[in-house]
């Protein structure tokens, strides 16, 4: 598994900027990965365990996005 | 030319927001408004970041250096130099974040003691690069834009 090597260089200016940079990219990842999730068959619940919270939460967050998209999670037979 | 008046701002805020919606941002941040300035409407403040050098494509090719930049310094490389990309919701409309906040509080600053205390265009422009810190002077500095000569040059020519 590669290394992430955090490099250190005296800058404060350039850790936040790194801490504001991983944030939007964790958040981009979370849209496009729960998307591919319920598009592909996963129900809410199996996500929001997979992100570690509420059903509730992931389901107000995402959604009215997906619905807006045509996606929506399987139904149960 | 568009705005030279206190309706620049919502002028400036509303392109800026659509530059958060086309970048999937939740909120309208600096480097949305700066993005803004570059459009037609931007009219002085395009007009100078023009001249040094910065279009649309610029300062989005610059503020995505600065990104690719931060990223590589906690290991993280994005494939395609690209934001993983998902749906958005239609008709979303981002609200103003708190860098943008910055920007019209140090405009409002630049505006005072001008004629009528109008803010124009290139006030906005000197909100932005009077920031010390942030994506925006990150951005400018890694595209070569000498910002303080760019804040002389946008308060002293209306």
């Amino acid at each position: 598994m590669p290394q992430i090597e955090v490099q250190e260089t005296g800058d404060p200016g350039d850790g936040l900027a790194a801490v504001v940079a991983l944030r939007r990219l964790a958040d981009r990842l979370e849209d496009a990965a729960v998307e591919q999730a319920i598009g592909t068959g996963w129900s809410w619940s199996e996500v929001a365990e997979a992100l570690g919270v509420t059903r509730q939460a992931v389901h107000k967050k995402h959604s009215h996005r997906l619905a807006a998209a045509g996606i929506s999670p399987r139904r149960k037979p | 030319m568009m705005g030279t008046d206190g309706r620049f701002v919502r002028v400036v805020l509303r392109l800026a927001q659509a530059e958060a919606v086309a970048d999937q941002s939740p909120s309208i941040e600096a480097e949305h408004m700066l993005l803004a300035l570059t459009a037609p409407q931007g009219g002085r403040a395009r007009d100078l970041l023009a001249e040094a050098g910065l279009d649309h494509d610029a300062v989005r090719i610059a503020l995505a250096a600065d990104v690719e930049r931060s990223l590589a310094l906690v290991g993280v490389r994005l494939a395609a130099g690209r934001m993983p990309r998902s749906s958005s919701l239609p008709g979303r409309k981002p609200r103003l974040g708190a860098s943008a906040r910055w920007v019209l509080h140090r405009a409002v600053a630049a505006a005072r003691g001008g004629p009528e205390n109008r803010i124009e265009p290139r006030h906005v422009l000197v909100g932005l690069l009077n920031a010390r810190v942030g994506s925006v002077p990150r951005a400018l500095d890694l595209a070569g834009v000498d910002r303080p000569a760019l804040i002389a040059r946008a308060l002293a020519s209306p």
